[in-house]
C-alpha cells in the first residue's frame, strides 16, 4: 500500500495538567474519506486541534508524506496541506462572505489566479453563497455557515480536510446539501477526516472509520465492518 | 460668527483627539489590553519631532513619518518581547504591565528630556486666513488634515490589506484566524506596533500646538480614553467621531462655561451618554 498522507503514532496532549489523548494511532490516505466516532468528551476534537497545531502535542508523532509534524504551528500545518474547519463553524462574523472565504487563501500569495479559481469553484458548490457573497457572515443561516466555513476551508487548497461536526445544530436538508457537496470535494481528490455526532450518516459516507473512547482508539476498520459491528451499533447508534 | 470660530477650533482640536484615540481602541480591541503606555507613547513622538526640527530642521509634518517608525518599532518590540507573554490573562493583569513600562517609560523621559515645557517655534508658519469674521490658523488646520487622513489610511489599511485583514480576523476569533495561518502572536505584535505608531505620528502632530513635557502624558491617555469609550470599543470610525465630538464640546464648554472646564464638561457629557447608550456613539457594530 502506499504511503498514506497522514500518519499517526502515539499521539498525546491535552490542556494543561488534564491530559486527553493518551496515544491516537490514525492513519488517512489520499483521497479517503475518514470518519471519527464517539461520544461527547473522547476527544475527537482535541485530536483534530492537536494534528491542526492549535493544541501542542505532549508525545507521539504526526506523519505529513513521511515527515515528521507533530507541535508545528497552524500555517506550517496548512502549507503542508491540512487544513481544519473547527467545530461551530466559527466564521469571522462582521466580515462578509466573500472576505472569510478570502481569509482561507490567506497563505496564498495574493496574486495567486488560483485564488479566483476556487472562489468561483465554492460559489460553483454552494450557490446560495454566491446570492450572499457581500451579507456579513453573521446574518447567514446555519447551513449556509457551514457552506461558508467548508468553503473557507477549501480555499486553502489542502489536500486533507478535517472537519468538525458537519450537521450540529444544522436542518436536515442543509445537511444533506453539505454531504452531497463532501463528496464531491472527495472524488475531486480531497481526502477528508470527518467527525460527525451522527454516526450513522458518519458511517454511510466514509470508507475507513475510527472510534475514539475516553483519548484512545477503541475500535477502526472499513465504515461497512463498525456499522455491522455490534458494539458500535448498541454503543453509538441504540439499536 | 464666534460660534463658527468655536466649531472649527474644536474640530481642529478633535481630529488630533481622533488620531491619539485610534491606536489605543485598536490595541484594546483586538488584544484587550487597556495600553496605560498610549499617553507617554503621544509625548515621546513629540519629542522626535521637536528634536527632529531643532536638531535635523526637519518639518513636523515630515516627522510623522520618522516618529511613526521609531513609535512603531518601539511598539513592536515591546508586544514581541514582553506583553505577548501576559494577552489572554486578565485585564487587571496587562494593565499592571503597561502601567509598569510607562512608569519606565514616563521616568526615562522626565530624566533624558527633563519636566520643562518645550515647543516648536517654526521659522515659517503658515500663518492664518482670514474668511469674513473667521479665522483659520494654517498650521493647525494642516495639522487636523494630516491627523484625520492618517486615521483614514488606517481604516483602508485594516479593510483593504491583508495584514490588516489578519488583524481583524484575530479580533474576531483568534483561534480561527490561527486555522486560516494567520500568526497570531505575529500580528499582535504589529497591532500593538500600529497603535504605537499611530501615537507617535499625532505626538508628532501636537508638537506644533502644545508645549511638550513628559507631565502631559495622563491628559492624552485620558482623552485616548475617553475618545475610545464614547466611540465605542475597538471601531476606527467610532474613534473619528468621538475624537471630533470631543473636541467640538470641549471648545464649546470652555467658550460657555471657561476654559479651564473644557475638559470637565466633556468628560461629564461623556459618563452621561454611557449612562443612556452604553455601547458608545458606533455601538458594537462598528468593528470594521
Amino acid at each position: 500500500m502506499a504511503e498514506p498522507l497522514m500518519q499517526i503514532q502515539g499521539l498525546e496532549s491535552g490542556y494543561g495538567e488534564i491530559q486527553v489523548l493518551w496515544g491516537i494511532d490514525l492513519e488517512v490516505h489520499e483521497q479517503e474519506l475518514v470518519s471519527l466516532i464517539g461520544s461527547n468528551g473522547a476527544g475527537k476534537t482535541t485530536l483534530l486541534k492537536t494534528i491542526s497545531g492549535l493544541v501542542p502535542p505532549t508525545n507521539g508523532s504526526v506523519l505529513i508524506d513521511g515527515e515528521e509534524y507533530a507541535g508545528r504551528r497552524p500555517d506550517q500545518m496548512l502549507t503542508a496541506g491540512v487544513a481544519q474547519v473547527p467545530e461551530g463553524r466559527r466564521l469571522f462574523r462582521t466580515m462578509s462572505v466573500r472576505d472569510n472565504l478570502l481569509m482561507g487563501a490567506y497563505m496564498r500569495p495574493q496574486n495567486d489566479p488560483g485564488i479566483r479559481e476556487d472562489y468561483e469553484r465554492v460559489m460553483a458548490m454552494f450557490p446560495r453563497l454566491a446570492e450572499r457573497a457581500r451579507q456579513d457572515a453573521g446574518t447567514l443561516s446555519g447551513g449556509e455557515q457551514q457552506m461558508c466555513a467548508i468553503g473557507r476551508g477549501i480555499m486553502g487548497r489542502p489536500r486533507l480536510l478535517m472537519i468538525d461536526e458537519l450537521s450540529l445544530g444544522l436542518a436536515p436538508r442543509a445537511v444533506e446539501m453539505l454531504i452531497e457537496s463532501l463528496l464531491e470535494l472527495n472524488r475531486a481528490g480531497v481526502a477528508i477526516l470527518l467527525v460527525e455526532q451522527d454516526v450513522a450518516t458518519a458511517l454511510d459516507l466514509a470508507h475507513r472509520a475510527y472510534v475514539v473512547d475516553r483519548g484512545r482508539i477503541a475500535m477502526s476498520g472499513t465504515a461497512r465492518e463498525l456499522a455491522d459491528a455490534p458494539e458500535v451499533r448498541e454503543a453509538y447508534m441504540g439499536i | 460668527m464666534l460660534y463658527l470660530q468655536v466649531l472649527i477650533n474644536g474640530l481642529v482640536l478633535g481630529g488630533l483627539y481622533a488620531c491619539i484615540a485610534v491606536g489605543f481602541s485598536l490595541v484594546w480591541g483586538v488584544l484587550n489590553v487597556i495600553n496605560i503606555l498610549h499617553g507617554s507613547f503621544v509625548i515621546l513622538g513629540s519629542y522626535v519631532a521637536y528634536f527632529a526640527y531643532v536638531h535635523l530642521g526637519i518639518h513636523p509634518f515630515y516627522s510623522i513619518i520618522l516618529a511613526g517608525a521609531v513609535l512603531f518599532a518601539l511598539g513592536y518590540a515591546l508586544q514581541l518581547g514582553l506583553i505577548n507573554r501576559v494577552v489572554g490573562a486578565p485585564v487587571l493583569t496587562t494593565l499592571v504591565l503597561t502601567f509598569g513600562l510607562d512608569l519606565l517609560l514616563n521616568n526615562a523621559m522626565l530624566v533624558a528630556f527633563s519636566a520643562d515645557y518645550r515647543s516648536i517655534q517654526l521659522a515659517n508658519p503658515l500663518g492664518r486666513m482670514d474668511l469674513g469674521e473667521v479665522t483659520l490658523p494654517l498650521d493647525r488646520v494642516a495639522s487636523m488634515l494630516f491627523a484625520l487622513g492618517l486615521t483614514g489610511l488606517l481604516y483602508l489599511l485594516l479593510g483593504r490589506s491583508r495584514i490588516g485583514r489578519a488583524i481583524v480576523a484575530v479580533r474576531m476569533d483568534r483561534e480561527a484566524a490561527a486555522l486560516m495561518g494567520v500568526r497570531v502572536r505575529r500580528v499582535y505584535a504589529i497591532t500593538f506596533g500600529v497603535g504605537a505608531m499611530m501615537a507617535g505620528a499625532a505626538g508628532s502632530l501636537l508638537a506644533l500646538i502644545f508645549p511638550i513635557s513628559p507631565l502631559n502624558s495622563s491628559e492624552f491617555l485620558g482623552i485616548a480614553f475617553v475618545v475610545c469609550v464614547m466611540g465605542g470599543l475597538g471601531s476606527i470610525t467610532g474613534a473619528m467621531i468621538g475624537g471630533l465630538a470631543l473636541g467640538v464640546i470641549e471648545s464649546f464648554a470652555a467658550l460657555f462655561i471657561g476654559p479651564e472646564h473644557g475638559l470637565t464638561i466633556a468628560f461629564t457629557l461623556l459618563i452621561l451618554l454611557l449612562m443612556f447608550k452604553p455601547t458608545g456613539i458606533m455601538g458594537r457594530r462598528g468593528y470594521e
